[in-house]
């Protein structure tokens, strides 16, 4: 026979209050789970929409992520693009190889860069034209492209090139021409006719640049301006650096796009020469 | 230390990191300035590609918005910020997850902080939706559990 008591009346109700809370927690336990598993079905929803509207614009975004020059964006009919905006900034400034400007200029620029980069695709397009004209032009400045060719295969195609353009004081045309038409680095797109448009719009003669191209002597400025890039430290591209003709050079820090840094770097020089 | 209390702090940490990631390659992005970039990969090439830009905004600039956005939702003890930090880091993961795909097939190319940003997001996101499912009513976080 048990000994256990009969529990009081207190006893019972507290018990019974207990048993209650227990169940209204487990109860709210488990609405609060409920809610939060439908607040998190609605939320990947809502994160699945957000992402397949992102993916949506991605692919529709501007492949052409560098701005082209004010009111330049569209092909003019017949030319490729850059042809017309190329031959508009270099009209009747001397060309020597890679140099371009007067080399009685009391300044030298120099750009290392590689054709397939897009940051000196940024540089060419929004920079340069700028400098061309108010330095350049001017005699100021003597500008000179030093192609370091780094990136890959198409680089190298695309710089042997650039050379035999140089060889026919065509660089600054090529250059400018092969940047406005970049395509994406390394996919191949640097093939004979695709360098051929480039040739023909930039004003150079391609058999014989083809000739020289082909040569052992058109890997030459690539060598040398690596050399120089060694020399001065080059990491990256576009690296620009400043100088009185003659004398020592200094980096330009600087974004592709920052006009105002460029200017004030050459200004700096001018100042003291 | 509660399940919740830990999971936070974890998902403060990941948000941290991340935004730190982020800040750096957008940084870059600005300056035109070619990243440190190891393990063989790209960054050049990745952030420099039609994808590294959503409607003209830099995704990394998206990128340190959404890590901002994440670690501030984990200092409000209220309902919807948790729903704010999920919906974020799992619309972030998504984005990445296609990004990541994008590098591999499209762009040919890796960018070491790419991924390392992808696979935060990816524990974010499972740390976020974990919260989201197992942290007690607002306001109670943190509080003794009651135990009856």
């Amino acid at each position: 026979m048990s000994t256990e008591r009969e529990p009081t009346k207190k006893e019972r109700r507290d018990a019974a209050r207990a048993a209650r809370i227990e169940a209204e927690q487990a109860d709210a336990a488990a609405a609060l789970r409920r809610r939060r598993l439908r607040t998190l079905l609605a939320v990947l929803g809502a994160a699945a929409v957000l992402v397949v509207v992102a993916i949506i614009v991605s692919g529709s975004s501007d492949s052409n992520s560098a701005k082209s020059r004010p009111g330049v964006a569209q092909k003019s009919a017949g030319a490729i693009p850059g042809q017309k905006e190329s031959a508009e900034m270099l009209a009747g400034i001397p060309q020597s190889g890679i140099h371009l400007g007067s080399p009685s200029a009391p300044v030298r620029l120099v750009e290392f860069a590689d054709l397939q980069c897009p940051f000196c695709r940024e540089y060419t397009l929004q920079t340069l034209p700028q400098l061309v004209q108010d330095y350049v032009r001017s005699g100021k400045v003597r500008m000179e492209f030093r192609d370091l060719a780094f990136l890959g295969k198409d680089s190298v195609t695309a710089g042997r090139q650039a050379a035999a353009a140089a060889e026919q004081n065509k660089l600054w045309n090529f250059v400018d021409v092969f940047y406005f038409n970049q395509g994406e680095e390394n996919s191949g797109y640097v093939t004979p006719s695709f360098l051929h448009s480039i040739d023909k719009a930039a004003g150079v003669d391609s058999a014989t640049a083809d000739a020289f191209a082909a040569s052992a002597a058109s890997l030459t400025p690539i060598k040398q301006a690596n050399a120089l890039g060694d020399q001065l430290k080059v990491s990256s591209t576009p690296t620009v650096f400043v100088g009185k003709r003659g004398g020592a050079l200094q980096q330009v820090e600087a974004g592709p796009t920052d006009v105002s840094a460029y200017k004030q770097a050459i200004d700096g020089v001018l100042g003291q020469a | 230390m509660t399940t919740d209390r830990r999971l936070r702090l974890v998902a403060i940490v990941l948000a941290a990191v991340g935004l730190c990631v982020a800040a750096y390659l957008t940084y870059i992005h600005y300056e035109g300035i070619k990243p440190v970039c190891g393990l063989g990969g790209d960054c050049e090439k990745v952030q420099s590609s039609e994808w590294s830009k959503l409607a003209g905004v830099p995704v990394a600039l998206l990128g340190l918005a959404g890590y901002a956005a994440i670690l501030a939702s984990l200092f409000v003890d209220r309902e919807e910020a948790l729903i704010v930090g999920a919906l974020f880091a799992l619309a972030g993961f998504g984005f990445s997850a296609y990004l990541t795909y994008r590098e591999l097939f499209s762009i040919d190319a890796i960018c070491p902080w790419c991924v390392a940003s992808a696979t935060i997001m990816t524990l974010l996101a499972i740390v976020t939706t974990a919260r989201l499912l197992l942290a007690p009513a607002a306001g109670r976080r943190g509080a003794v559990p009651y135990v009856g």
